[in-house]
This record gives C-alpha cells, sequence and structure tokens, in this order.
C-alpha cells in the first residue's frame, strides 16, 4: 500500500467515523444509538489494521483487534443489557431539536478545522491530513453528552468522544503505546459497567433516567 | 524492590478484603494494609531524599524527589484516614451492611493503589490510567450512603471527570507526538521528554498544555471545572472527602507539574504562567462567592478546596524560586490541614446528623475536643499564625506582588473575602446553644487521636522550616526546572 492510497482510505474512513458521530444526534432510538456506536468502533479497527499493515506494526494489529472486542461487542451488549432492563423510555429526550444540533456540530467542525490544521500540517505522517476530523468527533461528541437528558445517551457521547480521542492519536502518532492503549481500553469498559450501574440507581431512585430530573445539588 | 511492595501492598490488601468475611478480620487487614503502606512508604522518602532516583519494572516506574513528595503526601494521610475510617464505618454502617462495609475497605485500598501509581510511574500514558483509576475507585464510595444526593453527586463526578480525563488524553497524545516526532522512538517517559523538550514542536506543545490543564485541571478541581468537587466532596464518607479533598486534588496538581516542567522548556515559562495565573484567580473568584453565606459545612470546605488549589496555582503561576517553593510547601499544608478538618466534619456529623450550618450549635460546648480541634483547623486553614498555611500563602504572595502585583493584589483581596465568609460560618456553629437533647460527649473521641499528628506537623511547620524539609523541597524545585 502506497503513502497515498493509505492518505485517501485514512481520509475517507475518518470521515465515516465523524458521519457516523453526527447520525447518533438524528438517530432517536437508543437501541439505534447502540448500532451506530458499535459500528463506529468496527470503522476504527479497521483503520487501525490499514494503519497497522502500513507501517508493520504487529502491536497496533493487535489494538485493533483489542478495539472490535471491547468497543465493537462487549461495551455494547451492556448497553444494549441496560436498554432493555430499562424499558419504556427508548426515546433520547434532547433538550435542542435535531435542526439546530446539526448546524452545531458544522460549527464544531470548522471549529476543529482551525485548532487542528496547523498541528496537522506540521505533522509528516500519510494519515496527518484527517487529524481536524478526528478532532471533530471529540467536539460532536461532548456536545451529544451536554446535549441529551438519558443517562444512555450521555455514556454514548462519552464513548464517541473516547473513539475521537482514539482516532486522533491514531492518526497523529499511529497510536499510542501498547501497553498505555490496553490499559485505556481497561478504563473505558469498567467506566462504562460503572455507569451501567448508575444508570440502574437513578432509575430505581428516581423513576426515570432523565438526567434533569436530578437537581438537589444547588452552591 | 520497596518501589514495587509499595504498589503492591494496597493492590493485595484490596484483593484480600474481598475475600474477608468476618468484619474483625475485615478491619484489621485494612490498618495492617495502612501502616505497610505508610512504612514502605518511608523507606522510599528516606531514600530518595538522600539523593537516589528509584526505578522498578524497566523504565515504568521513577521516583524522584517530586513524586517522592507525594507518596509522602498518599500514604502518611492515607494512614490517618484510614485510621479514623474504622471507627467511622462502625458509626455509619452496621452489621446487617456487611458487604458495604466491605466494599467499602476493598475500594479505599483501591484508591490509594490508583494514587501511588499515578504518582511513581515515569511513563505518561500509564500516569493517565491510573488518574482516570482513581475517579472509578472513589465513585461507588461517594455513593457509599444510597441516598438520592449522593447519588447525583456520583453520577455528575463519574462524567465530568471522566470527560476531563479524556482530554487530558488528548493532551498525553499530542506530547508523546511532539516528542516522537522530535526525539525519534521514545515511550512517553516524563524524563526522555524532559530531557528533549528543547527541540519539541512548540505550536503541538501550546495546545497540548491547554489540554492537560483542562483535564488533569478538572481532576484537580479547578475552575470552571470544578462543579463536581462540591457535590463529590460533601457526600463522600468523611474519610473519603479527607482524601479526595487532601491527597487526590494533589495528584491532579503534579500531573500539571510534570507537563508544565515539560512545557516551560520547550515554550518559556510565561505561556503556563498567565493560564495558571488566570485560573487561579477564577478558583479564588468562585470560591470567594461560594463561601459567603454558605449553609453546609463539608461544601464550605470543598469550595475551600477549590479556593486552595487556586492558590497553589497561582504560585506555580508567579513562579522562581519563591513562587514555586511555596506553591510546594502550600501543597503539604493544605492537605495537612484539609484532611484533618473533612474528618472532624464526618465527627460533627454524627454528632449533629446534618450537614447545615445552621442545624449545628454549640460545638464547643456539645463535643469539646471536635470543637476545639476543628476551630483550630480552621485557623489554620484561614492562613491565621502560627499554623503552616499563613507562611505559605504569605509567600506565595510576596513573590506575585514583585511580579504579577495585579494577579496578587486581587488574589489577597479574594483572600479576605474567604477569611471572613468562612469565619462567619465557622462561628454560629462553635457558639450558641446546642440542641438540649444532645449529651456532652465527643463522637469517636479515641479515633480522634491520629489527627494529633497533623495538628503538630502544622505548627511544627507554621514555626520553624526543618532543614532537612527544605532540603527535599529544593530537590523538588530542580526537578521543576526553577
Amino acid at each position: 500500500m502506497s503513502a497515498e492510497v493509505l492518505s485517501k482510505a485514512v481520509n475517507l474512513l475518518s470521515f465515516v467515523a465523524l458521519g457516523l458521530t453526527i447520525l447518533l444526534i438524528v438517530r432517536t432510538r437508543l437501541e439505534g444509538q447502540v448500532r451506530v456506536f458499535a459500528l463506529q468502533s468496527l470503522v476504527l479497527a479497521l483503520l487501525a489494521e490499514m494503519i497497522a499493515l502500513y507501517s508493520g506494526s504487529l502491536e497496533l494489529l493487535a489494538v485493533g483487534v483489542a478495539l472490535v472486542v471491547v468497543k465493537g461487542v462487549m461495551i455494547p451488549r451492556v448497553l444494549n443489557r441496560a436498554v432493555a432492563i430499562i424499558g419504556l423510555e427508548r426515546v433520547a429526550a434532547p433538550y435542542l431539536a435535531t435542526a439546530p444540533a446539526l448546524i452545531i456540530c458544522g460549527i464544531l467542525t470548522i471549529i476543529a478545522f482551525y485548532v487542528m490544521t496547523p498541528i496537522a500540517a506540521s505533522n509528516p505522517l500519510p494519515t496527518a491530513d484527517a487529524i481536524p476530523l478526528a478532532f471533530a468527533g471529540v467536539l460532536v461528541g461532548f456536545f451529544i453528552m451536554v446535549n441529551r437528558r438519558r443517562a444512555v445517551t450521555q455514556i454514548l457521547g462519552f464513548l464517541m468522544l473516547e473513539n475521537g480521542i482514539f482516532l486522533l492519536a491514531l492518526l497523529a502518532t499511529y497510536g499510542v503505546p501498547f501497553i498505555v492503549e490496553m490499559g485505556v481500553f481497561l478504563d473505558v469498559l469498567v467506566a462504562v459497567l460503572i455507569m451501567e450501574v448508575f444508570v440502574y440507581r437513578i432509575k430505581d431512585n428516581f423513576d426515570s433516567i432523565d438526567v434533569g430530573a436530578m437537581g438537589k445539588l444547588k452552591e | 524492590m520497596t518501589l514495587l511492595g509499595l504498589l503492591l501492598i494496597p493492590l493485595a490488601a484490596a484483593g484480600l478484603i474481598a475475600l474477608t468475611r468476618r468484619r474483625a478480620l475485615t478491619e484489621l487487614l485494612h490498618i495492617l494494609a495502612a501502616l505497610a503502606t505508610l512504612a514502605t512508604g518511608a523507606a522510599i522518602i528516606a531514600q530518595v531524599w538522600n539523593g537516589a532516583v528509584l526505578t522498578a519494572a524497566g523504565d515504568l516506574f521513577r521516583v524522584d524527589a517530586l513524586s517522592a513528595l507525594m507518596v509522602a503526601i498518599v500514604t502518611f494521610l492515607g494512614a490517618i484516614a484510614s485510621l479514623y475510617a474504622v471507627g467511622y464505618i462502625r458509626a455509619e454502617l452496621d452489621d446487617a451492611h456487611l458487604s458495604r462495609v466491605r466494599l467499602f475497605f476493598m475500594l479505599f485500598h483501591l484508591f490509594i493503589f490508583t494514587m501511588l501509581v499515578a504518582v511513581t510511574t515515569d511513563n505518561l500514558g500509564v500516569m493517565w490510567i491510573a488518574v482516570e483509576g482513581t475517579t472509578l475507585a472513589t465513585v461507588f464510595l461517594v455513593n457509599l450512603r444510597h441516598t438520592r444526593t449522593s447519588l447525583e453527586a456520583a453520577y455528575k463526578y463519574l462524567i465530568l471527570s471522566s470527560v476531563g480525563i479524556a482530554l487530558a488524553f488528548i493532551g498525553t497524545a499530542l506530547v508523546y507526538y511532539a516528542g516522537a516526532a522530535k526525539a525519534g522512538e521514545i515511550a512517553v517517559n516524563w524524563s526522555a521528554l524532559r530531557a528533549a523538550a528543547g527541540a519539541l514542536n512548540p505550536e503541538v506543545v501550546r495546545l497540548a498544555f491547554v489540554f492537560i490543564v483542562i483535564g488533569y485541571g478538572t481532576k484537580a478541581g479547578l475552575a470552571p471545572m470544578h462543579t463536581w468537587l462540591p457535590d463529590a466532596h460533601s457526600e463522600a464518607p468523611a474519610p473519603i472527602s479527607a482524601l479526595m479533598s487532601g491527597v487526590l486534588l494533589n495528584v491532579g496538581l503534579y500531573a500539571m507539574m510534570r507537563f508544565k516542567a515539560v512545557t516551560d522548556a520547550a515554550v518559556g515559562e510565561e505561556f503556563a504562567a498567565r493560564i495558571l495565573i488566570g485560573m487561579g484567580l477564577l478558583s479564588l473568584l468562585v470560591a470567594a462567592i461560594f463561601l459567603v453565606r454558605q449553609r453546609n459545612y463539608k461544601r464550605m470546605l470543598a469550595y475551600s478546596s477549590v479556593e486552595h488549589i487556586g492558590i497553589i496555582c497561582l504560585g506555580l503561576g508567579f513562579g522562581g524560586y519563591w513562587g514555586v517553593f511555596g506553591a510546594l510547601l502550600h501543597v503539604v499544608n493544605h492537605a495537612l490541614a484539609k484532611s484533618l478538618l473533612f474528618i472532624l466534619s464526618g465527627n460533627i456529623l454524627l454528632k449533629y446528623h446534618s450537614a447545615e450550618i445552621h442545624e449545628v450549635r454549640g460545638l464547643l460546648h456539645a463535643a469539646p475536643w471536635t470543637g476545639a480541634l476543628f476551630l483550630a483547623g480552621m485557623f489554620a486553614l484561614i492562613g491565621l499564625p502560627p499554623f503552616a498555611p499563613f507562611i505559605s500563602e504569605f509567600i506565595i504572595f510576596r513573590a506575585g506582588l514583585e511580579i504579577y502585583p495585579w494577579a496578587a493584589a486581587t488574589g489577597v483581596i479574594l483572600l479576605v473575602i474567604v477569611f471572613g465568609g468562612m469565619l462567619a460560618s465557622v462561628n454560629q456553629m462553635l457558639y450558641g446553644e446546642p440542641p438540649v437533647e444532645l449529651p456532652r460527649v465527643d463522637a469517636l473521641r479515641f479515633w480522634l487521636v491520629p489527627l494529633g499528628a497533623n495538628f503538630a506537623l502544622l505548627l511544627v511547620l507554621g514555626l520553624t522550616l526543618p532543614s532537612p524539609f527544605i532540603a527535599a523541597l529544593e530537590q523538588v524545585l530542580k526537578i521543576l526546572g526553577v
């Protein structure tokens, strides 16, 4: 694979990944949102494997496999279980409606290009062109967390943000060292399991997974 | 060897405690582990302060004087809080809640373990993992009481800290990229980055530092990322509040200091200084606003942590020998004073069953030891002589008045507002008529004895700065490039 082909493929897949993050805003049913996240994780894994083949890195190859296992299979299962147990409240209930939310995504993408283009320009790797797209994914993930009231959607926003950061590190440096990447996966997995417990506790205590129902703590 | 022992003791303790069935055994294991951690920590600190740099597991762990200072804070205050925790948890959770008692002590040691990994590793990626680990270890501790407010606090803490720390990962990855591009194949090791710092791409390092300050600043409780802090610190059980406010915030600061040393060498000192001074002043402002007429004494202590982290950031930002020296000294002083006060707040809560200031009356009469210690601790915290925080605050603002007079003067004004607000609140609690049904006795009187150590250190450091301690801090200054 030549550097030019890799660069084009990376651009395309990063674009798809950002598109999937934005798709999370359009999707209103929680099961659909979980599927979008799983699909995005698979796209990132494909990207990681391509870069691994290009750079001949066995570690990155293993990271890609772990990504499929943890974020493509395990975490979506945990989330689906949570959605099934919660039952009724499957609509995602954003603060902002879809149309203005999409406009904000556009603005965030422009900001991402503004901040990250100088960094990308100074980077000699063939994958560097897509760095602003990855950062846009981080910002949109953050926006999803702020915009959605449902605890499950907040978790999905957090995971999309994590995916964006993984992609950013992958594009800028071909991934951080193996031990760090594995530790990060472990942290994310434990965080999601803890968040799942909290979804149940919030449901039990407030009879809703609407985080807006909480609001006792002030001053 | 000792270094690996320091990390393995709390980890093994957490595992063993999870297996225990009898409460007495759980508590015994807990105390033994805390004391063993303290002893191992002391051995390591003694070696490092004699000039050694300890390493373990290849280049994964590396303890220099800055790490040793943090190890001292974690293990010492960890031991103090662990002793009190036994009595406090006995009062809070009876034998009907044994599984939660076990969970508490298990997570207590996991919490200590993650903090120790964060401050002893040389690998910035592993440090990130460990700092995220501190959040995961403490979130169930915040929610230990299963109330609605503690649930809300814990969820907010989990989400905001996770997002904050995720941003710190961007910073770490950018620094790694800057290092890998210049120094060739290096690991994400701080010592290697520090050595190569002069050659790093300044544009990348600047952007990275912004992410680092937002990310680790969230963990350190800097405004405006502090919003989880008053909730989580006030809802957690007292010994955990003591460790979160007195120790964990410093771990966030520690991470920022490591990155600041690299950033200073790469782009000059002014860049980081301006950011830290700005956020330090904002933290002081937020604390001042919420400390005037604060209605809940645990939240009062939590906002005071935002204030003190702000003061430390001002010291780091003012820079120079005295600015950074004062900041390091204030890290120690605030840790001692805040853990003392949060533990006492647990005693007040057990006595009055309320965290509202207006429901606590006549503390000095109803619980003389708790009241007297609380008053003395408060004097230390708001910076009255002869206690140590007075010295460190004086050093910091004196250094600031010479270099950044406007910022320092603003800081002093905000400090005076905080002073007045907190003194008024404490005044309401200490005097007046206690509710008639309260007997005149301290809760957990004997469990307060270890606090004598905090108190003695606050006095000693306030009256004389022992020269071995100054020498140790000067070693840290050298590491930070001052």
